[in-house]
């Protein structure tokens, strides 16, 4: 064992011990010396740049296999669709020349005798100006291929629930194609919505993916037995997915650099099609988007200086005034909504008991509930800056009802109606009990399961407070999102998965854009099929496989005919219409009680201009990066 | 001592058979697929969708028809594919996220091990002085402290208080070039995650090292040879830290593979991109390949480095011998 410098112990150095330690000392400070140079030689970042904090990262780059989520924020700086939604929510022409509608031709919409639409075509056009970001050009052959892939039977994509409605795209000259589709599409102008890809972009470089694929199916072709290895291998796992290789896309910004959990760089394109407000010198010549996963880190980051921004989900649940105190002269908060709607979902399926003696299937119920929670309270409390909610649509978009009920807090209502119910605390034990048809002796004891998200964890135990004042016993369960998201829980509300409320977040729109397919839990019959039948499609029963997104189990056939009416609108003005008539319905039945709208915090940097969310249809924080820049380059504000 | 090596050596293989049957059995049974994970993100996601993925990846196959094919294909050497990542299951742990564990955990296990021995050999020496009651209060707190407050308390300190002067978290910084600006990035990112990884096992090396070195002190040969007049050095580091650092090697040698999967907490306050996140994200999100091979690799460790451990003992000290 070599001898150690123990200072201060009683131990005589001799000589050739000194020159051993006075060497280490060199060592160290050499070490030193290397530690501290980039301190002394690092400066703030340039004012062209931009280093944003996320944190989700991007799986892959495949065009047609992913999600469609904040995932995918980032896809939004190198890739644009063929339209995309600005900040007040307007649709706009990206990569097309002018969005299809029935007024300009380029929309024809087939009705049948009843009037139910039962095809559409959809032409669009790509501007002239449109080049990948190697400088080849975007054409309709791009579109027809990206179809193409899609609609592959061996291909991995991850949804054809849009471009299943589609009977074939095809080219009309080099810069036109025409969708036809078999069945209404009523997203078809909207990112995503027009091929189905799940992505924040509608269409993919043949020129790099054709080898790719071509090479792909003729490896299945071989050896059919092997599918699933080689997509996996050869094109999920092909350069341009992994970003290993050429990584060629259709936005502001190409990618320059991916370190996997680390960071993505991109440089911004010399060619790209719009412009910022100004020189395009005084805008950003560069992008970092850093992963961080633990927002401690990132807030820290942020106060640091060393991020100059944060996506739209980093720092959820952080009190905006008082992050707004923690940044100080570094940089500013902006909320904006989230176009989600944090709600408890009733168990109202009649299979399930214990659902059934809480009389939950009874409206009455589900009214008192609302009625014994003051969720403004709650909204302050557990997400600083949200809003009540009485919707299954944001406030502030075009189809919200304004007139709906309010359903205030009002505890002593609440407890009248459970009265009315049959419910009394018999046994002064503070729950309220009632005799079943069959003389069972029933407590209120509510069953609720959410995630283990803080703020969740937090209104499960304000809810106990408001719920034990009219008597009724929550019993909160807090498990992982991967476990209550699993189809085995929770489409199994039938089989008592959950046996009172679940509470998770839904998008609420009213059918602008694919993420939010209208009311997306609440309808059961789709009655758009030709003839019309009975079956309860989107209700998870053993009759249907348990597929199905209506976790309630509510139906109500009024409900469903105005969704199908809403479905043939292609108005956005006359479908808002008609959705209040939803709200009405859905306000009074109360399947689910909203809580809040939920909103999104983001920090920047002083000085940072346009860096604004978009709405929540776009679900795309980045939506305008050729329009981000610093005021003290020269930026201007855009809108 | 070889037939003990070869025959613990082949002894690995089965081990490792049936902890993989365990792990993936384990990993089965937790709710939930991949596939929910791209529901969740596609609200126009369709049954039709779910069914098809499902039967694409084989999931609606039972768990040990799943391990059969699994199996099949690693001792072919193929582990799968991330399905976080799209890249080979095998290559994402070993490329991007192993040798960043090795760099954290290794510069942590040698700084814990260089300020251990001479500290607990110094508490040892000067027992019940000043400088004794020093240090034992300052491992009782490296030991009470948790990691992810220590780091994050460094974090606000050195990143945000003194704006700057460290890194908040990552790896490294973007856009750094030339080789002596990466070498000084990665190191000046390394000194907080460091410094907050190796202050438990700091601590209690010190403790550990501080009895056991009390306990050798006194004992008769080392007595015997402070009488012959042998010089304090060469009494302390010739003869008794010699067997004192014994049972702190066994501690060292079990401790080690935990390195590599129980620094999780650390990744995560840091922002550090290794093992022990790779290992729970991938269980969170089901991605089973990735999961599968970075528990099968912490168990190998586990098990190699009992078997370095325990043949460390027998070249240490000679009255170990194994037949």
């Amino acid at each position: 064992m070599p001898p150690c410098v123990v200072f201060g112990a009683n131990l005589a150095l001799d000589k050739h011990e000194k020159e051993a330690q006075m060497k280490r000392l060199a060592y160290l400070l050499v070490t030193a010396a290397i530690v501290l140079l980039p301190i002394a030689g690092s400066a703030s970042p340039a004012l062209n740049n931009l280093v944003i904090g996320a944190t989700q990262e991007p799986s892959n780059l495949c065009p047609w296999e992913g999600a469609a989520d904040t995932k995918e924020n980032v896809m939004g700086l190198f890739n644009i669709g063929l339209t995309y939604f600005d900040s007040e929510g307007v649709l706009r022409p990206g990569l097309a020349t002018e969005i299809p509608t029935e007024a300009n031709g380029r929309l024809v919409v087939y009705r049948n005798a009843e009037g139910t639409i039962v095809g559409q075509e959809v032409l669009w056009t790509i501007r002239e100006d449109a080049y990948w970001s190697d400088g080849v050009p975007i054409t309709s052959a791009d579109a027809v291929f990206t179809f193409k892939v899609q609609n592959t039977p061996e291909m991995l994509v991850t949804t054809r629930a849009f471009s299943g409605l589609i009977d074939r795209v095809e080219a009309v000259g080099e810069k036109s194609f025409r969708i036809v589709y078999k069945s209404p599409n009523l997203f078809y102008a909207a990112v995503g919505g027009a091929i189905g890809l799940a992505r924040h972009y509608d269409i993919a470089p043949k020129h790099i993916w054709e080898p790719i694929y071509d090479q792909v199916m003729a490896a299945i072709a071989a050896t059919p037995e092997s599918t699933t290895e080689i997509i996996e291998g050869q094109f999920l796992g092909a350069p341009p997915s992994t970003g290993t290789g050429t990584v060629v896309g259709s936005g502001a910004f190409k990618l320059a650099e991916w370190q996997i959990n680390q960071f993505i760089r991109l440089t911004r394109r010399d060619d790209f099609f719009l412009d910022p407000p100004g020189p395009v010198a005084n805008y950003l010549d560069e992008v970092t988007v850093r992963f961080i996963v633990a927002q401690p880190t990132l807030l820290s980051g942020i106060i640091a200086g060393e991020i100059e921004a944060s996506d739209d989900i980093g720092l959820a649940g952080l009190d905006p005034d008082i992050l707004a105190a923690q940044l100080g002269a570094v940089g500013t908060v902006e909320v904006t909504p989230s176009g989600f709607i944090e709600k408890l979902n009733f168990n109202l399926f009649p299979e399930c008991q214990e659902a059934v003696d809480l009389l939950l299937g009874d409206k009455r119920t589900r009214q008192a509930i609302i009625q014994a929670i003051d969720r403004q309270d709650l909204a302050t409390t557990v997400y600083p800056g949200a809003t009540v909610s009485n919707s299954f649509v944001v406030a502030g978009d075009i189809g919200y009802d304004d007139t709906l009920n309010q359903w205030e807090y009002d505890p002593a209502a609440a407890s009248a109606t459970l009265a009315a119910l049959g419910w009394a605390d018999t046994d002064s034990d503070g729950i309220l009990e009632r005799t079943t048809d069959d003389g069972r002796e029933i407590e209120f004891r509510l069953h609720w399961v959410a995630t283990t998200a803080d703020f969740r964890i937090r209104t499960g135990e304000i809810l106990q407070e408001f719920l034990a004042d009219v008597g009724i016993r929550l019993e909160v369960e807090n498990l992982p999102g991967s476990v209550v998201f699993a189809s085995e829980y929770i489409n199994h509300g039938s089989e008592c998965s959950y046996r009172g409320i679940f509470e998770y977040a839904e998008a609420g729109g009213i059918g602008q854009a694919p993420a939010d397919p209208l009311s997306n839990e609440l309808w059961a019959n789709e009655l758009l099929e030709s003839p019309v039948d009975a079956i309860l499609e989107n209700v998870p029963l053993p009759a249907n496989g348990f597929g199905g997104t209506n976790m309630t189990g509510w139906i109500n056939a009024a409900f469903d005919q105005l969704r199908a009416d809403a479905l043939q609108e292609f108005d956005v003005v006359k479908r808002a219409e008609i959705v209040k008539q939803m709200q009405q319905i859905y306000n009074e039945e109360l399947p689910t009680v909203p809580l809040y709208d939920r909103v999104e915090t983001v920090a920047k940097a002083t000085g940072l201009l346009n860096f604004t969310k978009g709405t929540a249809a776009a679900r795309t924080q980045f939506w305008n990066a050729w329009e981000w820049g610093w005021e003290q380059n020269g930026a201007v504000a855009a809108r | 001592m070889l037939t003990y090596l070869i025959r613990r050596i082949l002894q690995i293989i089965p081990t490792l058979l049936v902890i993989s049957l365990v792990l993936y059995g384990l990993l089965a049974l937790k709710p939930g697929d991949p596939i929910d994970e791209l529901r969740r993100g596609n609200p126009g996601f369709t049954q039709a969708d779910y069914d098809r993925l499902r039967e694409f990846y084989g999931l609606d196959k039972p768990w040990y028809v799943r391990y059969w094919k699994w199996l099949g294909r690693v001792v072919r050497g193929d582990f799968g594919i991330s399905r976080q990542f799209g890249r080979p299951a095998a290559e994402y742990i070993f490329q991007y996220r192993f040798p960043n564990t090795v760099l954290l955990s290794g510069l942590s296990l040698v700084m814990a091990f260089l300020i251990s021995v001479p500290t607990g050999v110094l508490s040892a020496l000067r027992q019940h002085s000043a400088v004794d009651y020093v240090i034992t209060v300052g491992n009782f707190i490296g030991v009470s402290i948790p990691i992810f407050w220590l780091g994050i308390m460094l974090i606000y300190i050195f990143a945000v208080h003194f704006r700057g002067f460290m890194p908040a978290g990552g790896l490294a910084t973007p856009g750094v070039t030339g080789t002596w600006a990466i070498l000084g990035d990665r190191l000046r990112h390394l000194v907080l995650p460091v410094i907050a990884l190796s202050s438990l096992q700091l601590a209690q090396w010190t403790r550990f090292m501080r009895s056991s070195m009390l306990e050798t002190i006194q004992l008769d040969y080392v007595v015997t040879a402070r009488a012959k007049g042998l010089r304090e050095r060469r009494v302390v580091f010739g003869h008794a830290l010699r067997n004192a650092i014994l049972p702190l090697i066994t501690l060292i040698g079990l401790n080690v593979p935990l390195l590599f999967s129980g620094a999780i907490l650390t990744e995560t306050v840091f922002n550090w991109p290794g093992m022990g996140r790779a290992i729970f994200d991938a269980i969170l999100v089901n991605d089973f390949n990735v999961a599968m091979v970075s528990l099968m690799f912490i168990s190998l460790l586990v098990l190699t480095f009992n078997l370095l451990a325990d043949i460390a003992y027998a070249l240490i000290d000679p009255r170990i011998r194994y037949g």
